[in-house]
C-alpha cells in the first residue's frame, strides 16, 4: 500500500509540474504583453519598460522559470502584474468561493444522477425510464454557459426568483454572519450550481442506469429476491452498493469538469471564484495568476483521481487486497 | 423483461428539495431591515464592469479606479459643470479654498484648513508636494506623469500654501495642476519604497481626505464606501456606495434591470436604453461621452517604420478610401442615437468641437474616380479593383472583446466590397490587439480612444511625431498639423484663438486622410428613480454623487439597513 501511495504521489508530482511548466511556457509565448494599459489609454513606453524590468520580463525565457520554480519551492506564488497583490491573497479570496460552487454542484449531480439512474433502471423501458432518458440526454448535450444563460433568463431575470448574480446580496448580507445571510447566499448559490450540478447529474444518471441494470440480472439480485427480501431494500441496498463502482470512476472524472465548467459559469453569474480571475489573468496576461490557476487546477484534478483511487478500496476489498 | 417498481423516495425528495427552495427564499427575503431615517440616510449600488486594480489614484488610470478614488481622494479643484479647461475661472475649489497667480508662471494655492485625511490628521501643504513628488518619480511610473511636464516645481510657502512654479505660460496651466492629481497622504505613505508603489497595501485600504470612507473590497465581488459625516465641504447624502463588480458592461445593465444594483455608467446599446426607459422604477441621464473610435491607417508598412505603406502611404488613396465610406448610415446601424460622426479626431467632451469643420465628404462616384485615375480597376472582372497584378486589399485589425468595433468591421467590409476593396478581418483578443497596433503590424485598425476633456493632451499623443511608438499607431504625421496644434495648445490668446487655431489643424488632419473618424459616443447613464438630484459631469460620471441624494420618503428597507 505504501509502494503504492508514493508510486501515485510521485506521478501526481510529475504531472503538476508537467502542467505548470507547460502553462508557463505558453502564456509567455503567447502574443499580447501584460502592462498594456485599458481601451483607449495610452502608457509612456519607458514606463512600459520600466515595469516590464520591474517584474523580470526582460529576462531570457529560463531565467524566469528558474527564478518561478525557485518561489515556488518556498511557497512563493509571486505577485499579480494586475491585481497589485500577491497571487496567494487572490487565490486564497477566490478558491472557496470555487469551491462552494463545484461541490455543491458535485453533490447536486451525483444526488440526481444517482437517484434518476435507480429510478429509470426500476423503469426500464417503461415511460418514466424513456421521457427521463431523453430529457437527460439533452439536458447533457447542452453547453454549460448556455444553460446558464437560459436558467438566468427565466427564472432570474423574467420571474425575479433568483439573483442575477454575485454571491450574496452586498447590501444585507456583506458577511455571512447570520441565518438569513446563509439563506441569502444559498440563493445566489442555486443557480449556478444547478447550472453546473444539472449537466452533470444528466450524465451520471445515464450511466448509474446502465450500472445498475447490469447488476440487477446477477445471480446475488435474484437470490436476495428468493429470500423474499422487498423489492426497495433490494434495489437499494444489494444492488446499488455494486453498482457504484463505476461512478467512483465518473467521480475522478468529474472533478476537472466542474473546474472547468465552473470558468464558464462564474463568468455568466458574475461569482468570484478562480475561473473568472483565470479568464480575466488571461485576457490581461497575467502570467503570475495563470500559472498559478494551472497550479491549482492540476493539483485538484490529480487529488479527485487519488481520492477516486481510495475510495474504490473502500468500495471493492478485492481492489485493495490488489493494492497493497 | 421484468421491472422493479417505482422509488417512492424520488417523489419525495422533489418535495424535499422543493419544501427548501421555498424555506430557501423565504429566509433570504427576511433579511435584516434597518432604522435609519431621515436625508442621510441610503444606499446607491452601482453595477460595473471590471474591478479596481488598486486604489492609489497615483499608479492606476482605470476608469472604475477613478471612480472610486475621486470620492475617497480630492483634488485641490475641479472642473466646474462647463467643463472648461482653460484659465481657471470655471473651476471649483475641492481642498484649495482659493489660489492666486503670483507671477504669470507661479500659482499659488491656499489649502482650506478644515481639511482632514479620515484618520483624524490635517491635510497640509507638504502633502501636495509630496503627491507631486510621486507623480512625478519615474519609479513610481505614474500614468499621469507627461501631463504633468510642464510643472517643474511644487513648493511649500507654509503648512497652508503650495506654490506650483511653471516651466512656460500657457492656456491651460490651472488645468494642469488640479486635474490629474489626487493628494495623498504623507504620513500613510512615506515610508513606501517608490518602487513597491503598485503593490502597497495601503492600496487595498485607503485613508482619504474625500466625502466617503473605505469600509471594505471583496475581490471578484464589491466594493463599499460609507459617508464621512465630518466631511468638511458638506455631509454626502448618500450613506453608503457599492459597487457591484461584473464581467462585462451587459452584465452590469442585466443586475440593473434586475433590481440588484441602482445605477449604470452607460446603457451602451439602443436596446438597453429602450429596456432602461420600459422599467418604471428607472430614470435615464443622457450625457456627453469621453471616447471617439476611428479607423486608422497604417502609413508605414506593417513591422517597418522606415518604408510607406503600400496602400495607405499614398495620401491620395487614403483619401478616396474614406470618401467611401457612409459614416452617418454605420452610426445609426450601430448606435442608433447614442453617438455622434465626430468631425475629426475628437470626443464630445472637447470644447473644440464643431461640426463647421471641414472634412471630406461620403462620395462614392469621387472616389471611385479617384481610385481610377490611381490606376485601381477591376481588370479581371473579379469585383476588386487591382493594379500590376495585385488586388486592392487590406487587412482590418479589431478585438475580440469589442462587439461595437467588431460590428463595425463586418458593415466596411461591405461598404468597401462595393467599391471593389477587399478588406479581410483580423479578430484578436484585446491584448494582442494593444500590442500590435503599438508596434505598427497593421494594415488598417479600429480603436477607440477615452479623452480627457481638453484635445491638449490626447491630440498630439494621437495624431503627431510625440506619439510614436505609443497611441499614433498609423504614424500621422504632418508638419503644418503639428505647428498648429502646438500653437493652440500653448497659445494664451483667449479660448475663440484657440479654437480657431484647433480648428484649422484639424481641418489639414481630415485632407490627409490618416484615419476615418466613425464614431463619438454619447452616453446614457440610468439610476434609480427613488435618487434625487442626480447630476453627472460628462467627464467623470460620479464626480457630483456626494449632492445626489434619496428623501427619506423614497427610502427603501435596503436604504435603511443598519450594519
Amino acid at each position: 500500500m505504501a509502494a503504492w501511495l508514493v508510486r501515485r504521489l510521485a506521478a501526481s508530482i510529475a504531472i503538476v509540474w508537467a502542467v505548470v511548466t507547460l502553462t508557463f511556457i505558453i502564456i509567455h509565448l503567447a502574443h499580447g504583453s501584460p502592462f498594456l494599459p485599458e481601451q483607449g489609454q495610452d502608457i509612456d513606453p519607458a514606463t512600459l519598460d520600466r515595469l516590464r524590468h520591474d517584474w523580470g520580463l526582460d529576462r531570457p525565457l529560463p531565467d524566469q522559470y528558474a527564478l518561478y520554480l525557485r518561489n515556488l519551492a518556498r511557497g512563493d506564488l509571486g505577485l499579480s502584474f494586475a491585481l497589485h497583490r500577491p497571487v496567494a491573497a487572490a487565490l486564497a479570496e477566490a478558491l472557496p468561493n470555487t469551491f462552494t460552487l463545484a461541490f455543491t454542484a458535485l453533490i447536486l449531480d451525483f444526488a440526481f444522477g444517482l437517484a434518476l439512474g435507480v429510478y429509470q433502471a426500476a423503469r426500464e423501458r417503461r415511460f418514466g425510464d424513456i421521457a427521463l432518458g431523453n430529457v437527460a440526454l439533452f439536458v447533457n448535450s447542452m453547453p454549460t454557459f448556455w444553460l446558464g444563460l437560459v436558467l438566468l433568463l427565466v427564472f432570474a431575470q423574467r420571474l425575479g426568483w433568483f439573483p442575477v448574480g454575485g454571491p450574496r446580496d452586498p447590501v444585507l448580507c456583506p458577511r455571512v454572519d447570520s441565518l438569513a445571510c446563509v439563506a441569502d447566499f444559498a440563493w445566489h448559490l442555486t443557480l449556478p450550481a444547478l447550472t453546473l450540478g444539472l449537466v452533470g447529474a444528466a450524465g451520471t444518471a445515464r450511466f448509474q442506469r446502465a450500472a445498475m441494470l447490469e447488476v440487477v440480472r446477477q445471480d446475488f439480485v435474484r437470490t436476495a429476491r428468493a429470500k423474499g427480501l422487498r423489492e426497495r431494500r433490494v434495489l437499494l441496498v444489494h444492488a446499488l452498493r455494486n453498482a457504484l463502482l463505476p461512478l467512483i470512476t465518473l467521480f475522478g472524472l468529474t472533478f476537472p469538469f466542474l473546474l472547468t465548467g465552473a470558468v464558464l459559469v462564474e463568468w455568466v453569474f458574475a461569482w468570484p471564484g478562480m475561473g473568472r480571475l483565470a479568464v480575466t489573468a488571461i485576457l490581461q496576461r497575467d502570467y503570475p495568476i495563470v500559472t498559478a490557476a494551472a497550479l491549482v487546477a492540476s493539483l485538484m484534478v490529480v487529488l479527485g483521481n487519488l481520492l477516486a483511487d481510495a475510495l474504490y478500496g473502500v468500495a471493492d476489498p478485492r481492489i485493495r487486497v490488489r493494492a497493497t | 423483461m421484468e421491472s422493479y417498481g417505482a422509488m417512492p423516495t424520488i417523489r419525495s425528495s422533489f418535495e424535499l428539495t422543493a419544501a427548501a427552495l421555498a424555506g430557501l427564499l423565504l429566509v433570504a427575503g427576511c433579511a435584516r431591515k434597518g432604522g435609519c431615517t431621515g436625508d442621510y440616510c441610503g444606499t446607491l449600488v452601482i453595477a460595473t464592469a471590471g474591478e479596481p486594480d488598486i486604489l492609489l489614484p497615483a499608479v492606476s488610470d482605470r476608469a472604475i479606479t477613478r471612480d472610486v478614488t475621486e470620492q475617497v481622494f480630492l483634488k485641490l479643484a475641479d472642473l466646474g459643470p462647463s467643463g472648461n479647461t482653460i484659465g481657471d475661472e470655471d473651476f471649483q475649489p475641492l481642498l484649495a479654498e482659493r489660489w492666486e497667480w503670483d507671477t504669470p508662471t507661479t500659482l499659488v494655492f491656499h489649502l482650506d484648513p478644515r481639511a482632514r485625511w479620515q484618520d483624524g490628521r490635517a491635510v497640509t501643504a507638504a502633502d501636495v508636494a509630496f503627491t507631486y513628488d510621486i507623480y512625478t518619480d519615474s519609479l513610481v511610473g505614474s500614468p499621469f506623469r507627461p501631463n504633468l511636464r510642464q510643472i517643474a516645481a511644487v513648493t511649500t510657502r507654509d503648512s497652508l500654501t503650495v506654490v506650483f512654479r511653471f516651466r512656460q505660460r500657457y492656456p491651460e496651466m490651472f488645468y494642469d495642476a488640479v486635474y490629474h492629481m489626487r493628494i495623498v497622504p504623507s504620513h500613510l505613505l512615506r515610508e513606501v519604497p517608490r518602487s513597491q508603489w503598485r503593490t502597497a497595501a495601503f492600496g487595498r485600504a485607503p485613508v482619504g481626505d474625500g466625502p466617503y470612507r473605505f469600509v471594505a473590497w471583496r475581490a471578484g465581488e464589491s466594493l463599499e464606501l460609507a459617508a464621512d459625516s465630518t466631511f468638511f465641504l458638506g455631509r454626502p447624502h448618500v450613506r453608503r456606495l457599492i459597487w457591484r463588480f461584473t464581467p462585462d458592461q451587459q452584465v452590469a445593465v442585466t443586475q440593473l434591470v434586475a433590481g440588484d444594483a441602482d445605477a449604470v455608467e452607460v446603457l451602451i446599446t439602443p436596446d438597453n436604453v429602450q429596456r432602461a426607459g420600459a422599467d418604471t422604477q428607472l430614470a435615464t441621464y443622457p450625457y456627453r461621452g469621453g471616447a471617439y473610435g476611428s479607423l486608422v491607417f497604417n502609413l508605414a508598412a506593417p513591422g517597418d517604420t522606415a518604408t510607406p505603406h503600400p496602400l495607405f502611404g499614398d495620401r491620395e488613396l487614403r483619401r478616396a478610401v474614406v470618401m467611401t465610406v457612409d459614416r452617418a448610415a454605420l452610426l445609426h446601424n450601430v448606435f442608433g442615437d447614442m453617438a455622434k460622426v465626430p468631425p475629426g479626431p475628437m470626443s464630445r467632451l472637447f470644447w473644440i468641437w464643431d461640426p463647421e469643420i471641414r472634412e471630406l465628404p461620403h462620395d462614392s462616384a469621387r472616389a471611385a474616380r479617384t481610385l481610377t485615375r490611381l490606376a485601381w480597376t477591376d481588370s479581371d472582372g473579379d469585383g476588386i479593383r487591382d493594379r500590376d497584378g495585385h488586388p486592392l486589399a487590406f487587412r482590418l485589425l479589431v478585438p475580440t472583446t469589442s462587439a461595437v468595433r467588431r460590428q463595425y468591421a463586418r458593415l466596411l467590409q461591405e461598404q468597401f466590397r462595393t467599391m471593389g476593396i477587399d478588406v479581410q478581418l483580423d479578430e484578436v483578443d484585446f491584448s494582442v490587439f494593444n500590442e500590435r497596433a503599438r508596434a505598427g503590424r497593421f494594415d488598417a485598425l479600429i480603436n477607440i480612444w477615452n479623452t480627457d476633456p481638453t484635445p491638449s493632451s490626447s491630440i498630439p499623443q494621437s495624431w503627431t511625431r510625440a506619439g510614436f511608438g505609443r497611441s499614433n499607431y498609423g504614424r500621422y504625421e504632418d508638419p503644418a498639423f503639428e505647428r498648429l496644434v502646438d500653437r493652440a495648445v500653448t497659445s494664451v490668446g483667449g479660448r475663440d484663438e484657440a479654437k480657431r487655431t484647433w480648428r484649422a489643424a484639424i481641418e489639414i488632419l481630415n485632407q490627409d486622410a490618416p484615419a476615418i473618424f466613425l464614431f463619438a459616443t454619447e452616453n446614457v447613464a440610468a439610476v434609480h428613480k427613488r435618487v434625487a438630484d442626480v447630476r453627472i459631469r460628462p467627464d467623470s460620471w460620479l464626480a457630483l454623487v456626494r449632492t445626489w441624494r434619496i428623501p427619506a420618503d423614497r427610502l427603501t428597507d435596503r436604504d435603511r439597513v443598519e450594519r
